[in-house]
This record gives C-alpha cells, sequence and structure tokens, in this order.
C-alpha cells in the first residue's frame, strides 16, 4: 500500500502525459449523519507545551473549522501512576506544560489517555518508542527533471535501529514552515528505513525518504533553512496515518474504495467503540537541520 | 447430478447403429487458404447439417446414397457439391467472398440461421472486420473495447484494463489468445488491447451456457484466434495512426501446405516528443509495442500444426524504469485419427511480468520485479458418433509459478534482498460432453468437468485466526512443506446443460446452467487494475471461486435472416469473492492472506440484442438492465451492496454504412448508468487535515452520474486504387463527439488554496473530444 502510493503519483503524471484527463470541482448534496468526538492527540517527548485538541464531526460540505469542545476532562497517565492533567483552554485545546510536572519522556512506557465527556468515558494506549538521532544534513543543487524543479535539495541522514520493527514519521520544514503547506495530508511516513515491508532494518533511511524532505515543486535557495523531525510511532498510529495519506488523496483511476480511518480510541473497558474518532499517539522526537549558503 | 451421469452411461444404448459413411474434410476461404470456423456443411434435402469447429473442421455421417451437400459461411458465395456416398470420403471445400456483399442480398443460407438453429446461447462473436468498423479512441481498432459493446458486458470505466461480465471481476473472464491465457490484456494501463487487429481472425465471447471443455474462471471465455498466414501468396498490411504504427506480413512458406503471419505494432509519442523534450527530459522512455507471429503447416491430411506466439511490452521511465508485458506460445497439433474422431492437442507456455525500478547508484537502488508462469498441456476430442450426436472429451493440466516479489534495495551501501517466496499451482481438469439432437427442434448439450487444484510446495501454510470481520486476521501457526507437497488440494464437479428448442423456422428458445470453479484470484484493490496488481493461488485460506448461472433466452430471425435478434435473461450466484480489509497491505506482505476477506455475490439482469448483419447498413443495438452485488462480512455492516462495476442500464447502438465504394461512415453511441461510490457524510479535522467519515459505515452509497459517448468516424479508399498496388485507405474519426466530461470518479479533498474548504471532485479519464486520423494500407 506504501509502495502504492509511489506509484499512483506514476501513474497519474503518466496519464497526464498520455490523455487529456481531467478533473474539475462539482456540486453534490450529502446526506448528513450524526456527530461523533475527535480526538487529536500526538503528543511528544518535548519541553513545550503539549496539546490534545477536541473537536467534533461536521457534515461534510461546512467549509468551515470544524466546531471545538470544551468541558471535557482530560488526562494521561504515566509511570507510578502520575497523572497529567490537560486544561481545558475553552478553544479546543486542553493543554499541559510539561515545566510543571516534567516532560513525558519514559522511553519504552506505555501510557494510557482517560477522557470523560459527557458521562462517557474513553481509553487509549500509546508506547514512547525511542528515535534514532538525525546524524547529519546534506545539499546539492540539482537541474529540472521531470516532475521537480531547478534548485537546492536537501537530504537527511539518520540509521534505524536495528533489531526492532520501527515506525516514524518524518516532518520536513522550509524556514520552520511545513514544506507542502497547501497540501498537510502529504505525510511522509516509514517502517524501519523503508515505505514498508520488512527488511530494511537497521539501514540508513532510503533515498526515497532521505530525499523526501526537499519539496520538487518549490526546491530550497540560498539562505533557505531546511528541517528536520523524525518521530518514533506506534504501528497502530502508523497505519493510522497511512490511512489518513490514503483517505485524503484517495482519487483517480487508481483510487481504493474509500474507507473510514480506525481510531485507537476504546471504550473504558479497552473495546472497539463507534463513538469517537481520532487517535492518541506518544512520540520521541529528534531534529537536525541545515541553512542553504 | 445423477441425472447426467445416467444418461452418460446409457449413452451407448440411446444411440442406434445403421450403416453409414462419413464425409468430412476442412472448409477453407479460396483467397488466402484460411480456414472458417462455423461454416455451415448442410444437406437440404434432409435438413440436416453441421458446423466446422475451431479449426474448419467438420464431419457428416449418412446412409449410402447421392446427395446435394451445401457449404455457407457468412460474407461467402455458397458452394454445392453433389457427393455419391458409398465409403467414407474426405471433402475440403474452398468458399470465395461474396462480391455482391453490398447489394441488400436476401440471404437464406443455413449460417445466417446459425443463432437460432445452434444450442449454444450467451455468445457473442465479433470478426476482425467488424472491429476495424467501430469508431475507437485515437483511431486504434481495438478488439476488448469492441466486447465493451456487447450485451452482459461493462467496464468500471473508461482507460481502465479488462471488462466486467454479467456481474463478475475482471479476473473472472478467461482471456485466451489462441488458447494460451493472457494476464494481462491491457496497453497503457486500459486504453489499447494487447491484440493487434491485423493479426486477429476472429472473437468469440461465451458469458453463459459455457461447455464443459471451458474452465477455470467463473464469469467468461474470450476467445481470441489469431489470423493463419494466406497459404496463396504473399500479402502485407499495416497503417500509421496516432499512437501506433502497425506493419503485418503474412504469406506462403510452401503453397498450399504452410504459412506464416507475423505482426508488430509499436507507439511513437515518445519519438515524436523527443525534439521538443529539454535534457532532463530526454531520456526518459514512454512507448509500448507488441509482436504477433503465427506458423502454421499441413504436413498432409490427416495432420496440422500450429505454432503461434505473442510478446508485448509497456515501458516508462525517467530516472525509474517501470515496465509489464505478456508473452505466449502455443503450439497445437490437429489430428485427425479417422473420419470421426478429430484430435487437438494443445500445449502453452503464458507469463505476464512487471518490473519496477529505481534508477540509482550502486548505493541507492531499488528493484522489483513479479510475475506469474504457466505451462499447460491440453488434449480435446471430438468424436462425431453420428449426425445425432458429437461427443467432446479431453483435459487440461496448468502449471503454475508466482512470484509475488523478487525485490533488492540498497541505502547508503548497505544492500538487502526482500523478496517474497514464490508460490505453486497444479490445476488439472477432464471433461466429456455430447451434444445430442432430439428430432428437428431439439438439441442439448450436456457434460461434465470435474476440476481439481493442489497449492504446491516448496511453500509455507499460514493458519490464521479470524475474530472481527474486517479486520487483520493474526497468524496462528505455519508449516513448512517441501518441493511439490500438497499444502492444500479442492476438488469441483461441474455440471454443464444446455437446451435449444426451435419454435418454429425462424425462432428457438434456449435454457442453460453451468457451474465454474476458479482457483485463481487477482488482488486488485484498486478502482481500475493496475499493472502491479498480482494473480495468486488458491491457498489453504484463499478458497477456489465458484460461480452458478442459469439463462434462458429467446432468439428469432427477421426478414429472412436479414436481422437476429435475441432476449437472455440470467441469474448468477457467486461464492467466495475476494475482498480486502480496511488498509489492505497487497503488495511485500508476507501475511497478506491476514488481509483478505471473502464473501458472496449475486447478479441478474436481462439482455436485448439486435443485429443486422448484411447489406449496406451493418450494426447492433444491445441493451442490458443488470444489477451486480456483494456481500461481506465487515463489509458495509455484513449487508449487500452494489459491486464497483454494477451498471443498472447499458445501451450501445453500433452502426455502419456503406456509402458508395469510396466513402463508408460508423457510428457508435454508448449509455451506462453511474457506477457506484462510496460518499462521506462528515468530515473531522486530524493535525489539520480534513478527512472524510461514513458514519453509517456504508459501502458504494452513491452513484457517480450516467456514463454516454458518441464516436464517429469516416473511411475514405480512394478511387484511383484499383491500379495501384498499394491499396491504402484514410480513416477519419472522432472520439466523444459532444465533448462530454464523463466522470469515471467522484472524490473528495482539501482545497489546497483554502485548508477550510472541501470539495468535491469530478475525475474524467478523457474530459475532451478526441479527433484523430490514421491511414492503413495492404499490399
Amino acid at each position: 500500500m506504501k509502495e502504492l502510493k509511489v506509484f499512483r503519483l506514476l501513474f497519474i503524471s503518466f496519464l497526464i502525459l498520455s490523455v487529456v484527463a481531467c478533473e474539475d470541482e462539482i456540486d453534490l448534496d450529502l446526506e448528513e449523519g450524526r456527530t461523533q468526538l475527535v480526538v487529536d492527540a500526538f503528543i511528544t517527548n518535548d519541553s513545550n507545551i503539549q496539546v490534545i485538541r477536541l473537536t467534533t464531526t461536521a457534515p461534510y460540505f461546512l467549509n468551515e473549522a470544524t466546531p471545538t469542545v470544551s468541558g471535557a476532562s482530560v488526562k494521561i497517565i504515566g509511570p507510578a501512576a502520575v497523572e497529567y492533567i490537560f486544561q481545558d483552554g475553552g478553544n479546543g485545546d486542553y493543554t499541559y506544560d510539561p515545566s510543571t510536572q516534567g516532560r513525558l519522556d519514559s522511553t519504552n512506557f506505555t501510557y494510557r489517555l482517560e477522557l470523560s465527556y459527557n458521562g462517557e468515558q474513553y481509553t487509549a494506549h500509546s508506547k514512547l518508542n525511542p528515535v534514532p538521532p538525525i546524524d547529519s544534513m546534506t545539499v546539492a543543487f540539482e537541474e529540472e527533471e521531470l516532475g521537480s524543479e531547478e534548485g537546492y535539495y536537501t537530504q537527511f541522514w539518520a540509521r534505524d535501529f536495528v533489531g526492532t520493527q520501527d515506525f516514524y514519521w518524518i516532518k520536513a520544514f522550509k524556514n520552520g514552515e511545513p514544506i507542502r503547506p497547501d497540501n498537510p495530508s502529504s505525510l511522509i511516513l516509514s517502517e524501519d528505513a523503508a515505505f514498508g515491508g520488512n527488511g530494511a532494518d537497521g539501514f540508513v533511511f532510503i533515498l526515497p525518504l532521505r530525499a523526501a524532505i526537499t519539496n520538487s515543486d518549490e526546491p530550497f535557495e540560498i539562505g533557505d533553512v531546511s528541517s528536520v523531525e523524525l518521530l518514533s510511532l506506534n504501528e497502530d498510529v502508523f497505519e493510522y496515518l497511512d490511512q489518513v495519506t490514503i483517505q485524503a488523496n484517495n482519487g483517480g483511476l487508481f483510487a481504493t474504495p474509500p474507507s473510514n480511518i480506525r481510531t485507537n480510541i476504546r471504550d473504558i473497558n479497552g473495546g472497539l467503540q463507534d463513538e469517537v474518532l481520532g487517535v492518541f499517539s506518544l512520540s520521541s522526537i529528534s531534529r537536525n537541520a541545515i541553512q542553504i549558503q | 447430478m445423477r441425472y447426467l451421469w445416467t444418461i452418460i452411461l446409457h449413452l451407448p444404448f440411446l444411440l442406434y447403429s445403421q450403416e453409414k459413411y462419413t464425409i468430412s474434410g476442412y472448409v477453407r476461404s479460396a483467397a488466402s487458404g484460411e480456414e472458417l470456423i462455423g461454416a455451415t456443411v448442410s444437406i437440404p434435402a434432409l435438413n440436416t447439417g453441421v458446423s466446422t469447429n475451431v479449426y474448419g473442421y467438420y464431419a457428416l455421417s449418412l446412409p449410402a446414397g447421392t446427395y446435394k451437400v451445401r457449404y455457407s459461411y457468412i460474407g461467402f458465395d455458397d458452394v454445392i457439391k453433389e457427393v455419391k456416398l458409398s465409403e467414407d470420403i474426405q471433402l475440403n471445400i474452398e468458399l470465395s467472398e461474396s462480391l455482391n456483399e453490398l447489394e441488400a442480398v436476401e440471404i437464406e443460407g443455413e449460417s445466417a440461421k446459425k443463432n437460432i438453429e445452434s444450442v449454444e446461447m450467451s455468445v457473442n462473436k465479433i470478426d476482425a472486420k467488424t472491429i476495424k468498423k467501430i469508431p475507437a479512441l485515437l483511431g486504434e481498432a481495438d478488439v476488448v473495447k469492441s466486447v465493451l459493446l456487447l450485451p452482459g458486458v461493462s467496464t468500471v470505466g473508461e482507460g481502465s484494463t479488462g471488462f466486467n461480465v454479467r456481474g463478475g471481476g475482471i479476473d473472472q473472464n478467461l482471456v485466451l489468445l489462441d488458447e494460451a491465457p493472457v494476464y494481462n490484456s491491457s496497453h497503457l494501463f486500459g486504453f489499447f488491447s494487447v491484440f493487434n487487429p491485423d493479426a486477429v481472425k476472429n472473437v468469440r465471447l461465451i458469458k453463459g451456457g459455457i461447455a464443459p471443455e471451458y474452465g477455470g474462471r467463473l464469469s467468461s471465455i474470450l476467445d481470441v484466434r489469431m489470423k493463419e498466414g494466406n497459404q496463396k501468396e504473399f500479402t502485407g498490411s499495416g497503417g500509421v495512426g496516432v499512437i501506433f504504427s502497425r506493419l503485418a506480413l503474412e504469406g506462403p512458406i510452401k503453397k498450399d501446405k504452410a504459412s506464416f503471419i507475423i505482426a508488430g505494432r509499436r507507439s511513437y509519442a515518445d519519438v515524436l516528443a523527443k525534439p521538443f523534450l529539454n535534457s532532463g527530459l530526454s531520456d526518459s522512455k514512454f512507448y509500448f509495442y507488441d509482436l504477433t507471429a503465427k506458423v502454421n503447416w499441413t504436413m498432409n491430411e490427416k495432420n496440422r500444426f500450429f505454432l503461434s506466439g505473442y510478446f508485448g511490452r509497456d515501458i516508462f521511465g525517467s530516472g525509474f524504469i517501470f515496465n509489464w508485458g505478456n508473452a505466449t506460445a502455443t503450439a497445437r497439433w490437429n489430428h485427425i485419427f479417422n473420419d470421426r474422431l478429430f484430435m487437438n492437442l494443445t500445449a502453452f507456455y503464458s507469463d505476464y511480468d512487471y518490473a519496477f525500478g529505481v534508477e540509482g547508484d550502486d548505493r541507492d537502488d531499488f528493484e522489483w520485479s513479479s510475475s506469474v508462469v504457466s505451462q499447460s498441456i491440453k488434449p480435446d476430442f471430438s468424436y462425431y458418433l453420428n449426425n445425432n450426436n458429437t461427443l467432446r472429451f479431453g483435459g487440461q493440466s496448468i502449471y503454475y509459478d508466482f512470484k509475488p516479489a523478487e525485490a533488492t534495495f540498497a541505502s547508503g551501501g548497505a544492500t538487502n534482498d526482500i523478496s517474497l517466496p514464490e508460490k505453486f499451482g497444479l490445476e488439472n481438469g477432464l471433461y466429456i460432453q455430447n451434444e445430442q439432437k432430439f428430432g428437428s427442434r431439439i438439441k442439448v448439450l450436456y457434460g461434465l468437468r470435474w476440476s481439481h487444484f493442489s497449492y504446491l510446495g516448496a511453500g509455507e501454510k499460514q493458519v490464521f485466526n479470524d475474530t472481527i470481520p474486517g479486520l487483520r486476521k493474526t497468524l496462528v501457526e505455519s508449516e513448512e512443506f517441501g518441493d511439490f507437497e500438497s499444502i492444500a488440494s479442492y476438488n469441483n464437479f461441474e455440471p454443464r446443460f444446455s437446451i435449444k428448442y426451435s419454435l418454429d423456422e425462424f425462432s428457438s428458445v434456449k435454457a442453460s446452467y453451468n457451474r465454474m470453479t476458479q482457483y485463481l484470484h487477482l488482488i486488485s484493490n484498486t478502482v481500475a487494475s493496475t499493472p502491479v496488481d498480482l494473480w495468486l493461488p488458491t491457498t489453504n485460506n484463499l478458497e477456489p471461486q465458484i460461480a452458478d448461472q442459469v439463462a434462458v433466452g429467446y432468439f428469432r430471425n427477421f426478414k429472412k435472416n436479414t436481422y437476429e435478434a435475441s432476449a437472455e435473461v440470467f441469474v448468477k450466484d457467486f461464492q467466495n469473492q475476494v475482498e480486502y480489509i480496511d488498509n489492505a497491505d497487497i503488495f511485500f506482505n508476507d501475511e497478506l492472506e491476514a488481509d483478505l476477506l471473502s464473501g458472496d455475490g449475486r447478479a441478474y439482469g436481462l439482455e436485448l440484442f439486435v443485429k443486422k448483419n448484411t447489406g449496406r447498413m451493418t450494426g447492433w443495438v444491445s441493451y442490458t438492465i443488470s444489477r451486480s452485488e456483494r456481500k461481506v462480512k465487515g463489509i458495509n455492516n455484513d449487508d449487500w451492496y452494489p459491486s464497483r462495476f454494477d451498471r443498472l442500464h447499458n445501451l450501445s447502438v453500433v452502426g455502419s454504412y456503406e456509402y458508395n465504394d469510396k466513402w463508408s461512415f460508423s457510428a457508435n453511441f454508448v449509455f451506462s448508468s453511474g457506477t457506484p461510490a462510496t460518499f462521506p457524510t462528515n468530515r473531522y479535522e486530524v493535525q489539520g487535515i480534513v478527512l472524510p467519515h461514513n458514519v453509517n459505515n456504508s459501502r458504494n452509497n452513491y452513484r457517480i452520474p450516467a456514463y454516454h459517448r458518441l464516436d464517429i468516424s469516416a473511411t475514405l479508399v480512394p478511387r484511383k486504387n484499383e491500379n495501384r498496388k498499394i491499396q491504402g485507405e484514410w480513416v477519419f474519426s472522432i472520439y466523444n463527439v459532444y465533448n462530454r466530461r464523463n466522470p469515471f470518479a467522484i472524490f473528495f479533498e482539501q482545497d489546497p488554496d483554502q485548508v477550510n474548504r472541501t470539495r468535491a471532485i469530478r475525475y474524467s479519464v478523457i474530459g475532451n473530444f478526441v479527433p484523430a486520423v490514421s491511414y492503413n494500407f495492404k499490399f
């Protein structure tokens, strides 16, 4: 499936080359469904303020930010039953400041999310996996090629841990902003040091991943800063984000049947539930950056 | 089932014997020496007759006496021979093409009544001539696109690979090129098919009443027969079009004994584009080609040999390599043991493979290839017992070798082999059938096919635990098997039965039942199949697909057989249809079967068909109303849902008009209901990404708008042709004349310019009208 995304890009470019395929926006009436709670909880071992965002679903063509939720009680349970309470900001953001009770940095510990809202209680688990350091970054000037513009292209160099199955999310920035602000769903994910499958265990991240940190439509120019964050993921979160990229870009000749993304949030007894959407994730994070000179 | 055995066992007693002699032989075209398939050989005085088989052979048993034997074939002048029958004789006949084809001749020949007289139903035939008349995308006559215009056939959309027959998936069609299966029938993802019309003799699509000789797929047999080379003289043909240039050469190796044909095509968009590409793009590759060849040799009247082959590839690349293609080879031996026993022995090899790679250096590299290879031997016997009974029996054995992935990659100088293990399978079939006449009105075809499949080692038997339907299964245990050890095996009996009852001289009713078993599965989770989709064998987890079909039809000819018409109703029941869990991982997954679901299917419909075969105006109208549904645990709340290729209405109008010797015109119009799609009800946000959500968990809950299209073409044959050695013609065509933007799919996305906005996008594969000119020649 991860490879398929690569192919899909290739296919679409071929189709554009070979025939007059076209896309245009149309008006549609869609059936509306009941409203559900959405949990957006990506927590890192960092020292900056940690945010869990609670919103609800909305009709598909609402065309404004989805409604926020306040009045929920949100906490994460750490080692020795330490409770990290997330404060309701009234705007959907529930925040925790690590300078109060410390960072959530117990590597290999499985943290637990506890959430109660409208008299219902939910829970989720996520293990804080370690992340390898980004050893270095390199830059090279490249000429225009099929599907890529002329400019400076950077790569990051890191090596996957040997002997474990690891999952990562690679976030790339240009001068502190995401490299593709117009396409927030183009996530770079990796399983060990490759797109998926087994066999890349303990490798240096493969070339297509190393090179994915440059937007080939707008490569870097002299003076720009290219920076990278490497986040460790749990397998269920990796699958969740993988589904996010598929479902958010599921068009064209080789689309897969649209399906709902499975949440890792459970009812209080740990069973599957059908009320809350979203995901709970704990990540270790490592960073590096390079300025183009 | 039991009654069938009773009939077979008592067969000898049902047949009475009498002193009879056999007249047999081949029916051929006088111009090229090519055998005519399905020509009629009749004795008007006795009101009896037979048809030639796919090798042009016939045999007719008659009491001693003198008869007038009439040989007829559509588009050819009849030949009547007087025969004194006092011993078995062999009589080969050559028929000449009618010169007065354009004059609206009234045809009363037996061949024109074949559709009402024969026991076969749910069968459509198209010859190469008809295929070439149909207006086509970019002027390229295409076998599969022509098949799409037949009743009961649909597609998920323009530009997609394959076709769907009576509610079945694209992998449920056995696509045969000179008896070798073709695993991917498309060039350029699905815009063109692999069959070169210059090398095709005729095409038969069998959708129901499938005879026991065929097996291995549930929904249809697309039997493409390659042309034999001209036995009499050396000729050539070819064309220059927008996409392809084509050349075919044929001629005798030894006059009337052996001949060859070789035909090739290559796309040349890359050649034309080259001067306009800048340096970064100049080493880009995008082209496809195919080569089709056949040799036949008549050793003597008892033995004929055929060798045919196909090789084609699509090649793309620009910083990466991506190519795919089929290769097939078929060897056949026709042997006449005696006047009544005809044998065809076929051996074939068929390979489909693809390769993908990144053109890196030694330090950073990725190479991946995958293939399915099958080899088979297939003896088939026809025994012309007497005029009322034609027996056929035979068998087939196919050995499969699947390589899901052979792959290596390198990163930063370290390399690794990430290949998945090969899988093997052996499919065997045995069949017997009898076509029997009861009086002048009733004809019955009955028989049985036994099929057997072994999933063979070396390999691993994986056992999974299935807890919650729709979620990934977990591996419980696995067991290693050695070379050729059977990991899992299945047996199936497939009864087949068809009956025809003639109501009068111009009409008949027919009914049929067939059970089909399929041991191969195309693992494809996308709307349109991609070249990288995997074929996998039946395993201990993936059970054989089974379909039962009942069809009933009324067949009638009008205006002295100028028009043929039929109405058919079918009902089909499918078992063990493959579906996928959400988030299924179908590549590089050594536990792929944990991601597969199995479900039931059903399809039913009515097909109406009227065809005009002769005269200046020819063509057909085909209308199908049908449903195709699936029910899979874990999908759509375990309820029935329409399959992705379900289209309620499907109409095709195909017409061609010969205005004069210089100009002819063709047009076709298609209309089909929109395919189903899954639309969201709600949206939500995670990490600033707007995601679609269907709160009811339903599958295929909406329909995309209907598809319709008109294509036209005009063919100009210059008058000065007559005195020329090279005969040329110009074909002008317009595809999608009224410029309709037919939606292939509707999908939903976040607006890149306003991240808070979501929108529905109509995706059209071909969003404009497409004009084209091509020049064809022959010499």
